[in-house]
């Protein structure tokens, strides 16, 4: 069975009271772009998994993790 | 000016095109039904305005795929719409449209052993199969990705 990463983005941004347009123009995405990562759907790039853990205050190991 | 910010720009771009790539798709593959039933592959003067029709509507939908199109918004607002997830569905259209364009081509050859197959046709149709495949694709993926927000 493949490794699946999978994310907290979802339920840090609703800590942060944001909304997903908010988050995506924090990184210089689009509003899809997080939908898509928040989904499973989309794995993004280290450059934008690391600016994604920047714009929610935490390291990119507590908002990514590998799901067996 | 709108007032619009470029992220609501650029979503709403992405949104449009979405929307509007797999409609270009079937109209583009509809358009192919005249060229075969209507004798495009001829060689009267209407039959080359038909055939040159096709080729620039071949080219800029080939353009626009490959560009994200949005070519009268302003770069930022371009560069926000071919974002991460964007260009990672491109890619994924364009490896679905080269399996297509390949898969026709293998049916073309099987073909032309029964029928004799024109280069000009040959070339029409892996074209167009490649072109749809890859609009059809990137619809749907873009689609996708827009909803459930």
């Amino acid at each position: 069975m493949a490794d699946r990463l999978a994310n907290g983005l979802k339920e840090r941004r609703n800590e942060l009271g944001l909304t997903q347009a908010e988050l995506a123009e924090r990184v210089a995405v689009t509003r899809k772009t997080v939908n898509t990562i928040e989904n499973g759907v989309f794995t993004p790039s280290a450059t934008l998994a690391i600016k994604l853990a920047q714009a929610l205050g935490l390291s990119v190991e507590q908002l990514f993790w590998i799901e067996r | 000016m709108s007032g619009k910010s470029d992220a609501e720009r650029a979503e709403a771009l992405s949104r449009r095109r979405a929307r509007v790539l797999p409609f270009l798709a079937i109209l583009f593959l509809l358009q192919q039904t005249t060229y075969f039933t209507g004798g495009g592959a001829g060689d009267r003067t209407v039959d080359h305005v038909h055939i040159a029709a096709w080729l620039v509507l071949s080219i800029v939908l080939l353009l626009a795929l490959a560009t994200g199109g949005g070519w009268i918004y302003p770069r930022a607002v371009r560069d926000l719409a071919n974002d991460e997830a964007t260009r990672a569905h491109r890619d994924d259209a364009f490896r679905v449209a080269f399996l297509v364009s390949m898969a026709g081509c293998v049916l073309l050859y099987l073909v032309s052993f029964y029928e004799p197959v024109t280069g000009r046709d040959a070339l029409h149709l892996t074209m167009t199969s490649g072109i749809a495949a890859a609009l059809l694709r990137f619809g749907f993926l873009e689609r996708r990705a827009l909803r459930d927000g």
